[in-house]
């Protein structure tokens, strides 16, 4: 769609059209009985900005001699890290989140992305900010959609005395993308609580249609809605409190404590983003001389700190049933490191979610290295992100499934993300690991010329298999439909396949699996 | 922020960095919203030929310059657009360069120039107190009031070619990086990104040092297409954005291997900051180019293989594309329209091929056209920090005179402001520049919210009302002389409208002007102003007459300056 298409905020009395539609048809033609669903969960989204080094985060020990041998400057000593399990450890640096994991509060997703990577910072972040699929420009944010819908005619008529508080809350100076709808943004950027001083208006006079006329509205109503809304977060914060002291050199725990106290004090505010900066790590990831020092550790011992804190302090507040977070990052990062004491852009990385309602499984396998590492490679995706993004408002918000599939994608699949009795709601979710429904052998291995994949289903099926190269991208798509119980056999001709690294990725049903598929 | 935050960090008892650290500037999003279907101006790159006004004199020079006097305005409208034009574009004398105004720069005296000084090293006082130099000396660069063009567009090249000083904290690569886009800023586009590319300060920020033959580090390679000179096209193939692939990428790498940057932080007196080529370094072989540049293979010509392959990508007129497209979001409005691309971007385009890559060709067209006069382009761009802190100051001819050490550390005041309310020089978010430049939906919409918005209107609260003091030198307005040039000062119509005209775009409805006159006159008869400024100046020298009429004028500015009108250009 062309921006010239969208509607404006004009405030005049006439009907708002998108596309011919009046948006308020649009609306009623949406689940308008599950508005606000529950309406006093909230969500704290983390972004952790520049792409974060998975393999230094969430370090899968079965593959440590692989990992060294690519990453000869930076590898953390064996010794140095925190063990999950036998074969899965994470950062010396982040004890505390692994305190969060032994409480059952954290849960971590392994091999996170999107198909066909694009190593962009800045596409990668508009990607993850408004859902889309890579091939795709969207300008709306995921969540800017699933507040769209609900409130098709903000920001005209907000706040109100149904929605008294801002939908969303950025600490920092900049709206976030994430929450960007088509009629504004649904999110408010406050740095600190103690600022909301309202601010004159002025005289106002009649606009034209210009773009004059269009800059002078929107500086109106920006400076209306900071006042309306400043009242609201003011007494929010005078109302709350914090029952932790968190770290004053710490930036993103400082975040997370304007976060809980606005919590604490009974902001209706949905949504809450936070960022934390620093981890595009091209050059001094870590310290020449210590390879468990240095900028990474740092970063990541500033999350954990954080995150820990935040949980204490809400689980104090007895806020735990109500509050999920979720950190994202816009890629993972190379699998071989750079010269530079650092890594490049990559693909997918392991991404977390914290709260009491987190099922703490941990969902997916180890990322595997293969034994040959091009200086590209990436770490192959097991799951699609917006899966994640669909399965937390489902479970979460209390969104249907048939409106994820039209705001996120159409091939959604929700994923075990939260503890279904927690949300005291009916599981939907399937307990059973995906290879207990299936086996899949490639052959053989490594491929020459044509790679045969050989599947062994328990019953009957939903299957799709495809394979992508070691950046992320979608060379094929082998099955995609209903399968028999039994053995069969699937081949593909990789006669043109550059020799490398690829992946199988296969669903079965709800579940998924991706293989290394080495041609030579 | 705390109702008296500017004051106390325009004052200096809260440094910037107590400021910023509860502001998060990492995250590049985008606030409201979208546009009207009116269709968009069908004007082109046609010489205007309309009449000459005020209004067009203001448009322009608030365009091309950090705030337009009265005066400029009038020089401007008695000797016509051309004249204009030439004397914006017109070469200056090279500023005199940075001093010390610390004893922490322990090489140099206070009022001498550190540019050509060796550092001490490990002594990080000593880096600070050059960064900090440097920086000042910037945002006085930036309030020299100049009739000219040069400040602003060494602005947008620095946009353009963004670093960071945090990264490369040496101020001697600074001034170096900066002196060359101020050198060459209505130069030729081609050439200065050759410079750039060996610069040292780039050479450094985006890892250029670290790539040699057999592990080439792709940053700047990467950047140098993306951002720098042809720009990203969308995604059509794996590794293929339209205007160059992934493989074009790895190539150029290789292509830039071998350059390393020299005196980062030296103490030899005798090696001056610079950059070489290290034979031994730079990969040797053949490179080839994807069909985006017709498979051309580079081959090895050393030290001159770098500009030989900047000369391949500016074959293309991608490039001429992309640098017109962001000056027109520089100097015109963010939003290009298929209609804009047509009758705007492609004509500059063509003239910027045909005249070899000399930016002054396309500013000479762009500045002239009857597009950029196009009333539906005027007063439609929200200032950025930096224009709305130095229009005020420059507008209304607030002087900053003293010593070195009181007018460094003002111009430093200011500068922290400037960054604190989102435009830090030097520390651009990231790579990409501003992104009230790039970033769709909102643009220039960035620069406000909730938060920057208070700190805008605080800043003319003060300004208007107090002004504020460092190390002993008062920085006031003086609205008593601001409108002694007005044209009828002693009516309060012709007052009002006067001050309107200069500091906002447009014209004010006569609810507004009703308004404002209820600050300067509350619930009193327009004769009153009369009177009373008559006596004033029958009287000057009568501290009491002056100040009740000051106050007045206090009261009216800041009345006039809280209006969303005060915030576009």
């Amino acid at each position: 769609m062309k921006r010239r298409d969208f509607l404006r905020v004009s405030g005049l009395s006439t009907p708002v059209l998108l596309n011919g539609l009046s948006l308020s048809t649009l609306a009623k033609s949406r689940l308008f009985s599950t508005i606000d669903g529950d309406s006093d969960r909230i969500l704290v989204l983390i972004q952790l900005t520049g792409g974060n080094d998975g393999l230094n985060t969430i370090i899968p020990m079965d593959m440590y001699d692989r990992l060294q041998a690519v990453r000869t400057d930076i590898m953390v000593p064996e010794n140095s890290v925190i063990n999950i399990d036998q074969d899965l450890a994470m950062h010396g640096s982040m004890e505390s989140m692994h305190e969060l994991y032994t409480q059952q509060q954290l849960k971590i997703v392994q091999g996170v992305a999107y198909p066909n990577q694009n190593r962009s910072h800045f596409r990668s972040t508009d990607i993850w900010t408004s859902g889309s699929p890579a091939t795709e420009v969207w300008i709306d944010g995921w969540l800017g959609r699933y507040f769209q819908n609900r409130h098709p005619e903000f920001p005209t008529g907000y706040p109100n005395a149904d929605c008294p508080d801002p939908f969303a809350i950025t600490v920092g100076s900049l709206v976030s993308a994430t929450c960007q709808g088509i009629t504004g943004n649904f999110s408010m950027a406050i740095s600190d609580v103690d600022s909301l001083n309202p601010i004159s208006e002025g005289a106002t006079g009649s606009l034209p249609d210009t773009p004059y006329g269009d800059e002078l509205m929107f500086l109106r109503e920006a400076i209306r809605q900071t006042n309306a809304y400043a009242e609201q977060i003011t007494n929010a914060a005078d109302a709350g409190t914090t029952s932790v002291s968190y770290n004053e050199d710490n930036p993103l725990a400082q975040s997370l404590k304007t976060v809980a106290q606005l919590i604490s004090g009974g902001l209706q505010t949905r949504v809450y983003v936070v960022s934390l900066g620093g981890f595009d790590t091209h050059a001094g990831q870590v310290n020449e001389n210590d390879s468990n020092a240095g900028m990474h550790a740092d970063l990541l011992q500033t999350v954990s700190e954080a995150v820990f804190s935040f949980q204490t302090d809400i689980q104090n507040q007895g806020l735990q049933d109500r509050v999920l977070g979720m950190t994202f990052s816009e890629f993972g990062r190379q699998i071989a490191q750079n010269d530079s004491f650092g890594t490049d852009h990559g693909t997918a990385a392991p991404l977390f979610l914290f709260g009491n309602c987190v099922d703490p499984a941990i969902l997916g396998h180890n990322a595997e290295i293969p034994e040959l590492v091009d200086p590209q490679d990436g770490v192959a995706m097991q799951y699609d992100f917006r899966d994640i993004y669909g399965s937390v408002l489902v479970d979460w918000f209390d969104v249907e499934e048939a409106e994820v599939r039209e705001i996120l994608h159409p091939e959604f699949i929700k994923l075990p993300l939260l503890d279904q009795n927690c949300l005291m709601t009916t599981s939907t979710s399937d307990p059973t690991a995906v290879d207990q429904l299936v086996d899949m052998v490639i052959r053989p291995q490594p491929v020459r010329g044509t790679a045969y994949i050989d599947l062994e289903l328990r019953e009957s099926a939903e299957v799709d298999l495809r394979i992508y190269d070691s950046v992320g991208k979608e060379l094929a798509t082998l099955i995609s439909g209903r399968v028999d119980a039994g053995l069969s056999t699937y081949s593909h001709d990789c006669h043109r396949f550059p020799a490398g690294n690829y992946y199988c990725r296969l669903r079965v049903g709800r579940r998924h699996m991706t293989q290394l598929m080495l041609v030579i | 922020m705390k109702q008296d935050l500017v004051k106390q960090l325009l004052e200096g008892t809260l440094t910037h960095e107590e400021v910023i650290a509860q502001i998060d500037y990492s995250q590049i999003e985008s606030p409201a919203e979208a546009v009207s279907m009116r269709p968009p101006p069908d004007t082109g790159t046609a010489t205007y030929t309309g009449e000459w006004t005020a209004a067009q004199a203001k448009h322009l020079l608030q365009r091309t310059t950090f705030g337009a006097t009265r005066e400029m305005i009038q020089q401007s409208v008695a000797n016509g657009m051309a004249w204009t034009v030439d004397k914006l574009l017109e070469a200056l004398p090279a500023p005199s360069p940075p001093l010390a105004y610390s004893e922490l720069d322990v090489s140099v005296s206070i009022g001498e120039t550190w540019v050509d000084a060796p550092v001490v090293r490990g002594n990080n006082q000593q880096y600070n107190a050059r960064r900090r130099s440097m920086r000042a000396w910037h945002t006085g660069r930036l309030l020299s009031g100049e009739f000219n063009l040069r400040e602003k567009m060494t602005l947008f090249w620095h946009n353009h070619f963004a670093v960071e000083d945090l990264v490369v904290i040496d101020a001697r690569y600074q001034y170096t990086y900066l002196k060359t886009l101020r050198d060459n800023c209505f130069g030729n586009f081609r050439e200065l990104c050759k410079l750039i590319t060996i610069d040292p300060m780039m050479l450094r920020y985006l890892n250029g040092r670290s790539n040699q033959a057999g592990s080439p580090n792709e940053n700047y390679a990467r950047e140098l297409l993306e951002l720098f000179s042809i720009g990203k096209g969308p995604q059509v193939g794996e590794g293929d954005y339209t205007h160059y692939t992934e493989d074009d990428v790895r190539e150029l790498a290789r292509v830039l291997t071998g350059w390393r940057d020299l005196g980062y932080l030296t103490e030899n007196e005798n090696l001056e900051v610079g950059s070489a080529f290290r034979r031994n370094l730079h990969d040797q072989e053949p490179k080839t180019l994807s069909h985006r540049f017709d498979f051309v293979t580079i081959e090895n010509m050393n030290e001159l293989e770098y500009a030989h392959a900047i000369d391949i990508i500016f074959g293309k007129k991608e490039c001429a594309r992309f640098i017109c497209r962001k000056l027109y979001r520089w100097f015109v409005y963010y939003e290009i329209t298929d209609v804009e691309e047509m009758q705007v971007i492609e004509p500059l385009a063509d003239a910027l091929v045909a005249a070899d890559y000399e930016i002054e060709a396309v500013l000479r067209i762009l500045l002239q056209s009857e597009h950029f006069y196009d009333p539906l382009n005027c007063g439609c761009m929200i200032k950025s920090p930096i224009d709305f802190v130095n229009n005020l100051l420059t507008q209304l001819s607030v002087p900053i005179s003293g010593t070195v050490v009181q007018e460094y550390n003002t111009w430093f005041r200011i500068y922290q402001f400037t960054s604190t309310i989102q435009q830090q020089l030097f520390q651009p978010p990231n790579v990409a520049g501003w992104s009230a430049y790039y970033q769709a939906p909102g643009y220039y919409r960035l620069w406000t919210n909730g938060v920057t918005l208070p700190m805008r209107i605080q800043y003319t609260d003060l300004m208007t009302l107090v002004g504020f003091r460092v190390m002993g030198l008062n920085i006031q307005i003086d609205f008593l002389d601001h409108i002694s040039a007005y044209d009828n000062p002693t009516d309060p119509n012709d007052l009002i409208r006067e001050a309107i005209s200069l500091h906002c775009p447009k014209e004010f409805t006569e609810e507004q002007e009703t308004f404002l006159k209820s600050a300067l006159l509350p619930g009193l008869p327009d004769f009153e102003w009369t009177v009373e400024y008559g006596e004033y100046l029958g009287n000057p020298s009568d501290e009491g007459l002056r100040n009740a009429v000051h106050t007045k004028l206090r009261l009216f500015f800041r009345t006039l300056m809280l209006h969303p009108e005060y915030h576009l250009s």
